[in-house]
């Protein structure tokens, strides 16, 4: 038996006259039928093991299978435990200079790219390499510049006559030196999404402003930014997000949450309490906080910018 | 014959068929039936590597099985797991966790009390015969032993001593007489030996199990413990912890050692580059090298002590053992007994071939060391230095819980590289595990 998909299927009968209500009805079982797949996946793959880690928060899980009712103990814990804390304050720190550093990076990269410069294709690629690199690799790149005596920057330094800088085995530096490189591996991605965003402006609103003498500053300040509103709200958001819950398998190999635990970011803690610890209920209800915490960030975000929306959308 | 499939026909076959296919994934199973092969997770065998002691290592995993199942025991799948030594792999935690452990598997020293405290480990006393029990060295069984009962028959014993670069000190105008035998001797030699690019003294500096798997050497030299085997108290905050804090502590500040590991950790190739002239390290190393770099010219230490110290040193090393919860514990059990711990001349000659020709390592069992003598690997004469100096002073790497792992880990982080004091580290790390021992429910620590 041959199956062929008509491509007149539509055309069979002669198309009475539908009603409105009809044709809304056809869309809604269409819509149905179209977003059934996807809510299947969303539902099997994100919801259910989220309400499942919510739950799991409320009970004391030791990894073999052994499990018992806790209530709210795991959750009374987090508030008395000195690590826990130290490493909402490491996050903290890290999420307050990276996602500024990312969102003025992003466009100023973006920016530069916009121009009609020689090579911009090529400037634009290399930019974004970095974020199609395994984190590892990444890590692995930087490891190799930044070793302690034999790193490329420790050499370039002693031949200045600074000698004994160790950018990951100092707890002054080392949250600092795991900024920067996620910064250099997440710069190009944002300044893709600021891109798409500048090349939505209107070139015409640029010219009325020059022929009315606005200065450069001036075209950014009251035309760009106002413009990349939708695109701002969109990378605080999604870099809020990836910069607290990303970032471990650089952690893992940069510098293992060290030294002296100044790398050992929350999404790290949680970690450890459910792989090295096999405290999985202490782990789940970290992260179901840390959620919350992302969602009411998220909602506050759009609260405040109503979605990124501009002042005169409805 | 030709049946017209219109587009939402066509969507409705897609929805069905996406549900077949989830019914049908959700249906597979793991192979549960009682014929299937037990799974063996471990870190050996099937590899592909073609290094002739990966070689070797393999084919001793893969020729273990074979002869088990033609002497007609159940058949078992030897299961490689990459990265399974690294102690962030999650592949064994989750298996376990969602039920699906292995019947039989490889561990570490500072794993094992996890798995026994959460009731995985199958008691392998019975499988073994009193001649055999005493065949094993004391103190690897010691760690691996509980109330009397054997949970994990160890492979091999791993001490851990002092590297060094022969190169490294002539360039400094040294010999192997200036090697230190004292603490402060180590520093200063540390200092001496360090230049631009090579680190003095390694010791290790990656907050993890095996940190403070060599720290407590330094600790144990002094008589400090982690936790008091007798009272099963923290005896964390006592002069002997201190001291061995605080030559973490100098070791950076003066200079001597690192604060990361050169060359990203590779031995061989730090000594091999002039990255490092002397490093904390196992056993291990001397294959390594053989493998690696035959004709670089390096020696064996045992460690220093501090005054009034006493020689001791820790000993790693993997064990067999089996899921309780697995699908045949006795078969998984009486495999691990007749592969390594029977006094049949198969078991013994599969000790020779794995520490004397596959791995190159010390015995667990003085048979097997007698056995090997100084043939095969042992013709090595480092080798042969560690089992016959560094070994008599090897204390089995302790088993503790995460919690009390985690709290001496903070310590020596914080004095090695925050420059913490000692006292003040030694005191919190000692509270933090009295106040984990007060609700701990578990097998004796030791």
């Amino acid at each position: 038996m041959t199956l062929a998909l008509s491509r007149t299927a539509g055309r069979r009968a002669p198309a009475a006259p539908a009603t409105k209500a009809q044709a809304l009805r056809s869309q809604r079982r269409a819509a149905f039928w179209f977003l059934l797949p996807d809510t299947l996946g969303l539902l099997v793959f994100v919801a259910i093991p989220m309400l499942l880690s919510v739950l799991l928060g409320f009970f004391a899980v030791d990894g073999f299978g052994n499990i018992s009712f806790a209530g709210v103990d795991n959750y009374v814990r987090m508030g008395s435990d000195p690590q826990f804390w130290r490493s909402v304050q490491i996050t903290l720190t890290y999420l307050v200079v990276l996602v500024p550093l990312l969102y003025v990076v992003g466009l100023a990269l973006a920016l530069l790219v916009q121009q009609r410069i020689p090579l911009v294709g090529l400037i634009r690629s290399m930019l974004f390499v970095p974020y199609v690199i395994s984190l590892v690799v990444v890590a692995l790149v930087w490891e190799f510049i930044l070793g302690e005596r034999t790193g490329v920057l420790a050499q370039l330094l002693a031949a200045l006559g600074i000698e004994g800088v160790s950018f990951l085995g100092d707890p002054t530096l080392a949250l600092g030196t795991v900024i920067v490189v996620t910064l250099w591996f997440q710069m190009g991605y944002y300044m893709i999404i600021f891109l798409a965003g500048l090349q939505d402006i209107p070139g015409e609103y640029y010219e009325a402003a020059r022929i009315d003498g606005a200065s450069a500053w001036q075209r950014l300040l009251l035309i760009t930014m106002p413009l990349l509103r939708p695109t701002s709200f969109f990378v605080i958001v999604t870099a809020t997000v990836s910069v607290i819950t990303g970032g471990l398998d650089l952690i893992f190999v940069l510098t293992g949450g060290g030294p002296a635990g100044s790398t050992s970011l929350l999404i790290y803690f949680v970690y450890e309490q459910a792989f090295l610890f096999g405290d999985l209920g202490y782990a789940a209800a970290i992260g179901s906080v840390l959620t919350l915490v992302l969602l009411a960030w998220t909602g506050l975000m759009f609260a405040v910018t109503r979605g990124g929306r501009f002042d005169h959308d409805s | 014959m030709t049946t017209s499939l219109s587009r939402r026909d066509a969507l409705r076959v897609g929805v069905l068929g996406t549900a077949a296919a989830g019914l049908g994934l959700a249906g597979c199973s793991s192979g549960s039936s009682a014929s299937s092969p037990l799974q063996f997770w471990q870190q050996y065998a099937p590899a592909t590597q073609t290094e002739p002691n990966l070689v070797a290592q393999n084919d001793w995993f893969l020729d273990a099985v074979a002869r088990w199942q033609q002497a007609g025991g159940r058949p078992i799948e030897p299961v490689f797991i990459p990265a399974y030594t690294d102690p962030t792999n999650t592949r064994l935690a989750t298996a376990f966790a969602s039920n699906a452990g292995p019947d039989l598997f490889l561990i570490s020293p500072g794993d094992f009390l996890r798995y026994y405290n959460g009731g995985v480990l199958e008691d392998l006393t019975p499988y073994l015969d009193d001649d055999v029990v005493e065949d094993y060295y004391p103190e690897a069984l010691a760690t691996r032993t509980i109330d009397g009962r054997i949970y994990g028959l160890p492979m091999e014993q791993e001490p851990l001593a002092i590297f060094y670069d022969v190169a490294a000190l002539e360039d400094a105008g040294l010999s192997e007489a200036d090697l230190p035998s004292t603490w402060e001797d180590m520093l200063e030699l540390g200092r001496r030996l360090t230049t631009g690019q090579r680190a003095g003294l390694v010791l290790d500096t990656t907050p993890s199990y095996y940190q403070n798997f060599t720290f407590y050497p330094w600790m144990w030299q002094g008589g400090g413990e982690v936790v008091d085997p007798g009272t099963q108290r923290s005896g964390f905050a006592s002069d002997a912890v201190v001291q061995a804090l605080q030559l973490y502590s100098d070791s950076v500040s003066t200079g001597a050692a690192p604060r990361t590991l050169p060359a990203a950790g590779d031995v061989v190739g730090a000594f091999r580059n002039g990255f490092a002239a002397m490093w904390q390290t196992g056993v291990w190393q001397v294959e390594a090298f053989a493998q690696n770099a035959p004709d670089h010219e390096y020696g064996v230490l045992t460690l220093p002590t501090p005054p009034g110290g006493e020689a001791v040193t820790s000993l790693g090393g993997w064990a067999f053992v089996v899921n309780s919860k697995g699908r045949d514990p006795e078969a998984a059990a009486q495999f691990t007994a007749a592969t390594i711990g029977s006094m049949s001349q198969e078991s013994i000659d599969a000790g020779v071939q794995w520490n004397g020709v596959g791995k190159g390592n010390i015995p667990a069992r003085r048979s097997v060391t007698e056995a090997i003598g100084d043939t095969g690997a042992f013709e090595n004469p480092w080798l042969q230095y560690f089992r016959d100096e560094v070994l008599p002073g090897g204390r089995g790497e302790p088993r503790y819980p995460p919690p009390v792992l985690k709290a001496v880990s903070n310590a020596i982080q914080a004095v090695q590289l925050a420059g913490a004091d000692p006292v003040e580290q030694a005191e919190t790390a000692h509270r933090a595990i009295e106040s984990y021992l007060v609700t701990y429910e578990g097998a004796e620590l030791r």
